[in-house]
C-alpha cells in the first residue's frame, strides 16, 4: 500500500518482526498489509529487533525548508505533514497497486468512464464531523480549482461528475478514461471542507490524520498531537510529533547527530558518509524514486533547437560521477525519468545516454558546431551547484562553455512554471514514481501542452493522450510507454541524470517510517524503542 | 566594515621633523616587529596569488574522479575537493581572486569617499548632502547590501566589488571630512590664509599632507574588512560565480565535509587568517608610529 519503500535489504525482516510481534494486529483490516518501515532493523541495536512497539514519546523531525500552506494541495519541498494531518483514498504498493485507506474498495466500470468507491466508515475529521463521500466530492472539486495549483488537476478535472449513494458510497464519472486515477487518490489530501480557505493560509488544518495539527510556527516547525480517535485502532503509538526547521545542512545533520531530532529526508548526499559512520544512525534509501536531477533544454534557443545538438548533450555529461561525487552514491544514473519500480523502466532506456565525449564532440560537430557558449540557470544551493558544476566541467570537455546563473529556488520555480528558462537548466523533478502517464501529463518540464523547454510536438501530444487513456496494463499500454521513452531519449529535451529516492536519515531506535508515492511522511506504526 | 581610526596626531606643513622620529613614519612602522610580521603574512599570501601558475600544475576548475582525496596524494599536496578539483590549485588562485577584488575595491571605495568628503569640504549645503548619503549607506548592514546589490546585479565579480567599496565609501569619506574639519581650525591653517594662500592651495598643500595619515591605516584596515565581505559573500553563495574559486567560496564548498574531511577547509582558513592578521598587523603598526 504505501510507499516509497526502503531499498535496504532488511526492511524485509522488518515487516516479519513487526508481524510477529504485532501477532498481525498491525495490519489487521486496515489496508497495511504491505506497508514496510524504510529503516532498516538490522542497523537497529542489539536486542531491540524483536522489541514490541512502544507506545508513547516524541518523535521529532528535521526538515530544511517551512511548510508552505499555500502549496497545500500541490507538491512543493516540503510535503511530509499531509499524512499525518490528512489521510488520502487510496496508497500504492510496491508494484503501483492501490490499497484500501479512506477507500475501501472500488471498481471500475468496464467502459473505464467511471469507478465505484466505497468508503470507509467510522472515521471523523479532527473537530467530531463525520467523513463522508461529499469530503470526496469537495477533494476532487478543490484540485480541479486552478487556484490551488496541483500538478494533478489535469486528472482530477478529468472527473465530471459524482453520484452519492448514501454517505458512503460514491461514483465518480470520466470524461474520458484516465489510467492514473489512484495517482490522483495517492496525492489528493481529504480536507475538511469546511475549513479548507483557513487551511491554505495556515490557520487551521483539519484532517482525519493520525495527528492533528495543534501549532505552526512560521519559520519554526510545527506541533502535532495524537489523534485519539484515529480510525485506525490502537494508532498512532507516539504521542506527538515536532517538525523543526534547520536550513542550514550542516545544523541540520547536527541536529541528527546530537539526538535532538530523530528523522530527516534533507540530508544532502555530500553528508551521507558522515552520517553513515554515526553508530546511533541508519540511512535508507527509497529506490522507488521521487525526484530525478535533470538538465533541461530550452528548445528555441538556437542551436538547441537541432536535436543532434540536444543529444550531443546527453551523451557529454558524466551521470555516474554526478551519482558519486554529489550525491553520496544514493540514486540511479539513467537517461530516463523512470525509477526501476516504474512500469516504464528498462534498462536500455536507463542506459541509452552514456558517457561518452568522443561520440558527443561527433555529434556537435555533425550539427555544424565546434563551440557554443550557453548559460546555465541552477539553484543556488549547495548541492544543486555542485551539480551544475560538474556539468559545465563535462560540457567543456566536448566545447560547450556553460556560463552558471546561480538562482534562488523560489525565482528558479517561477521560471520553470512560466517557461523562463534560459539555454540550458538543472533542477529536479518529480512524478515519475507512478503511473508513467502522469509524468507527461502534470509535470512541468514534460507537460506535453505546455513544459518548460517549449517543446512541442503533435507525435508526443497523441501519444502520451493515448497512454493517458489506455488502461495501464496490456501490451498496448508497454508499447505506449515506450513511445514517450524513445520520444523523450530522442528529443532530449529533458536529459535526464540521476534519479533519486528519498534518503531517511534516523535514529537507530526510530521504527515503523514509510512514505508515500508523493513524499507524505506516513507515521501510523511509527515507535521509539528503548 | 565600519572601523575608523582615530585621527593621527597633526604636524605643521613645513616644520621640522623631532629629531626621535623618522622622517618617514610609513616606513618605520613597517620596520617594527609587529610591522615586519604582518608584511610578512601578507606578502607570502600574495605571492602565493601571484605565482599560482607556477607553484600548482593543475587549473583550479578541472575535475577528476579523485573525490576528497587526501592530503598528500600524488599530484595533489592539499588533497582534492568533492569534484576531484586541485585544493592547491583552488587555493592559490582563490588568493588571485581575493587579490583581484580586494585591490581594486578598497581603492575604488576610498577615492570615491574621499572625493566625496572634499566635495562636503567645499560647502555646507554639499555637506549635508554627503553626510546624509553616507547615513543612508551607513543604514544597510554589510551583509543586506551585499544581497540588495546582487539581487539587482546578479552574482559576479563586479557585485562583489561594488559591495566593498561602497561599504567603503562614508568609512573613507567621513575619516577625511574629519581630518580636514580638525585641521581647518589650525593656528597654521589660519596662519595661511591670513598670508593669502588660495582656499585651494590651504586645502591641497597644507590640510590633505596631515590628515592622509590615518588613510594609510584605515586602507590596511579595510583590505581586512574587505577579505571578510568577499569571504561572507561567497560563503552565502552571492559572490564570485561558480567554479571560480574564492577563498569564501572554497570554504563554503568545504563545510559538508568538516567532518570527513577537514583539510578541504583547512587551505583557506589559513589563509584568510594569515592575510587579515597580517593586514591587521600592518595596519596597528602603522597606527601606533602616526599616533606616536
Amino acid at each position: 500500500m504505501t510507499e516509497l519503500y526502503s531499498s535496504t535489504p532488511t526492511a524485509l525482516s522488518r515487516r516479519t518482526t513487526l508481524r510477529a510481534a504485532g501477532g498481525g494486529t498491525l495490519l489487521l483490516g486496515l489496508g497495511l498489509a504491505g506497508c514496510r518501515s524504510a529503516v532498516s532493523e538490522a542497523e537497529a541495536p542489539a536486542g531491540k529487533a524483536a522489541a514490541e512497539p512502544r507506545r508513547g514519546g516524541t518523535l521529532t523531525v528535521a526538515v530544511n525548508s517551512d511548510f508552505t500552506p499555500s502549496l497545500l494541495f500541490a507538491q512543493s519541498g516540503q510535503s511530509l505533514q499531509h499524512r499525518l494531518i490528512y489521510n488520502t483514498l487510496t496508497r500504492y504498493d510496491d508494484g503501483l497497486k492501490p490499497q484500501p485507506e479512506l477507500a475501501t474498495s472500488w471498481e471500475y466500470a468496464e467502459d473505464g468512464r467511471s469507478i465505484t468507491l466505497k468508503l470507509r466508515t467510522g472515521v471523523t475529521y479532527h473537530d467530531g464531523r463525520p467523513f463522508t463521500a461529499d469530503d470526496v466530492i469537495f477533494a476532487v472539486k478543490n484540485l480541479q480549482n486552478p487556484l490551488r495549483a496541483a500538478q494533478l488537476r489535469a486528472t482530477a478535472a478529468a472527473v465530471t461528475g459524482f453520484e452519492k449513494r448514501g454517505d458512503h458510497e460514491l461514483v465518480l464519472k470520466l470524461a474520458h478514461p484516465v489510467n492514473n486515477l489512484f495517482d490522483l487518490f495517492e496525492f489528493m489530501i481529504l480536507t475538511d471542507r469546511n475549513s479548507v480557505e483557513d487551511a491554505v493560509t495556515g490557520k487551521k488544518l483539519i484532517g482525519t490524520g493520525p495527528f492533528a495539527l495543534t501549532r505552526w510556527s512560521p519559520g519554526a516547525g510545527l506541533s502535532f498531537t495524537r489523534n485519539e480517535k484515529y480510525w485506525q485502532p490502537d494508532r498512532p503509538y507516539l504521542d506527538a510529533v515536532e517538525f523543526r526547521v534547520v536550513p542550514q545542512a550542516d545544523a541540520l545533520l547536527s541536529s541528527l547527530r546530537t539526538g535532538q531530532s530523530q528523522l530527516s529526508f534533507g540530508v544532502p548526499g555530500k553528508n551521507l558518509a558522515v552520517v553513515a559512520a554515526t553508530p546511533e544512525l541508519a540511512i535508507s534509501e527509497y529506490t522507488t524514486g521521487g525526484g530525478a536531477y535533470y538538465l533541461g533544454v530550452n528548445t528555441t534557443v538556437a542551436p538547441l533547437d537541432d536535436k543532434t545538438v540536444r543529444q550531443a548533450l546527453a551523451r557529454a555529461v558524466d551521470r555516474e560521477r554526478i551519482l558519486k561525487q554529489v550525491l553520496g552514491g544514493y540514486g540511479l544514473a539513467s537517461a530516463t525519468p523512470w525509477p526501476k519500480s516504474s512500469p516504464a523502466f528498462t534498462e536500455a532506456g536507463r542506459t541509452h545516454y552514456t558517457y561518452d565525449p568522443g561520440k558527443a564532440r561527433e555529434l556537435l560537430k555533425s550539427a555544424g558546431h565546434t563551440r557554443l557558449d550557453l548559460p546555465l540557470l541552477h539553484i543556488n544551493l549547495p548541492g544543486d551547484t555542485a551539480v551544475a558544476e560538474a556539468i559545465q566541467y563535462d560540457l567543456k570537455q566536448i566545447g560547450v562553455h556553460v556560463t552558471l546563473q546561480p538562482t534562488d529556488p523560489a525565482t528558479a520555480q517561477k521560471n520553470l512554471i512560466s517557461q523562463k528558462m534560459p539555454g540550458l537548466w538543472t533542477m529536479s523533478h518529480g512524478f515519475a514514481q507512478v503511473q508513467p502517464s502522469t509524468l507527461a501529463v502534470s509535470a512541468y518540464p514534460f507537460n506535453e501542452a505546455k513544459n518548460t523547454s517549449r517543446f512541442r510536438s503533435a507525435a508526443y501530444t497523441k501519444v502520451v493522450r493515448e497512454a493517458w487513456t489506455t488502461p495501464e496494463t496490456g501490451a498496448r499500454a508497454n508499447a505506449l510507454r515506450q513511445q514517450i521513452t524513445d520520444t523523450l531519449l530522442d528529443e532530449a529535451f529533458i536529459i535526464d541524470l540521476v534519479i533519486r529516492g528519498s534518503v531517511q536519515v534516523s535514529a537507530k531506535k526510530l521504527h515503523g517510517v514509510t512514505l508515500n508515492k508523493f513524499a507524505y511522511l506516513n507515521l501510523d506504526d511509527a515507535y521509539l524503542a528503548g | 566594515m565600519t572601523t575608523h581610526t582615530p585621527p593621527a596626531r597633526t604636524k605643521p606643513a613645513g616644520t621640522r621633523t623631532a629629531p626621535r622620529r623618522p622622517r618617514h613614519a610609513h616606513r618605520a612602522a613597517l620596520a617594527t616587529a609587529r610591522g615586519r610580521t604582518g608584511l610578512a603574512l601578507v606578502g607570502v599570501v600574495v605571492l602565493a596569488g601571484l605565482l599560482a601558475p607556477l607553484l600548482t600544475g593543475h587549473g583550479p576548475t578541472d575535475q577528476s574522479g579523485l573525490s576528497l582525496a587526501a592530503p598528500g596524494t600524488p599530484g595533489h599536496p592539499l588533497g582534492t575537493d568533492d569534484l576531484g578539483r586541485d585544493l592547491l590549485a583552488r587555493l592559490l588562485y582563490g588568493i588571485r581572486a581575493d587579490l583581484g577584488i580586494i585591490a581594486a575595491a578598497v581603492p575604488l571605495g576610498a577615492a570615491l569617499g574621499c572625493l566625496l568628503a572634499l566635495a562636503a569640504a567645499a560647502h555646507p549645503v554639499l555637506d549635508t548632502v554627503v553626510q546624509r548619503t553616507f547615513d543612508l549607506i551607513l543604514a544597510f548592514p554589510g551583509l543586506i547590501l551585499a544581497l540588495a546589490v546582487t539581487a539587482i546585479l546578479g552574482p559576479g565579480r563586479l557585485p562583489v566589488i561594488l559591495v566593498i567599496a561602497l561599504a567603503e565609501i562614508p568609512v573613507f569619506g567621513r575619516l577625511l571630512r574629519t581630518g580636514i574639519l580638525v585641521q581647518r581650525g589650525r593656528e597654521y591653517v589660519t596662519a595661511a590664509r591670513v598670508g593669502g594662500t588660495s582656499g585651494g592651495r590651504i586645502l591641497t598643500r597644507h590640510i590633505l599632507p596631515n590628515t592622509a595619515d590615518p588613510l594609510v591605516v584605515q586602507i590596511a584596515v579595510s583590505l581586512t574588512v574587505a577579505v571578510f565581505v568577499e569571504g561572507a559573500m561567497s560563503f552565502l553563495g552571492v559572490g564570485v560565480r561558480p567554479p571560480e574559486p574564492t577563498l569564501g567560496a572554497v570554504l563554503s564548498q568545504s563545510m559538508p565535509y568538516l567532518a570527513q574531511a577537514p583539510h578541504f577547509a583547512a587551505g583557506p582558513l589559513v589563509t584568510v587568517t594569515a592575510l587579515v592578521l597580517g593586514l591587521s598587523l600592518a595596519a596597528e603598526a602603522l597606527n601606533r608610529e602616526i599616533r606616536r
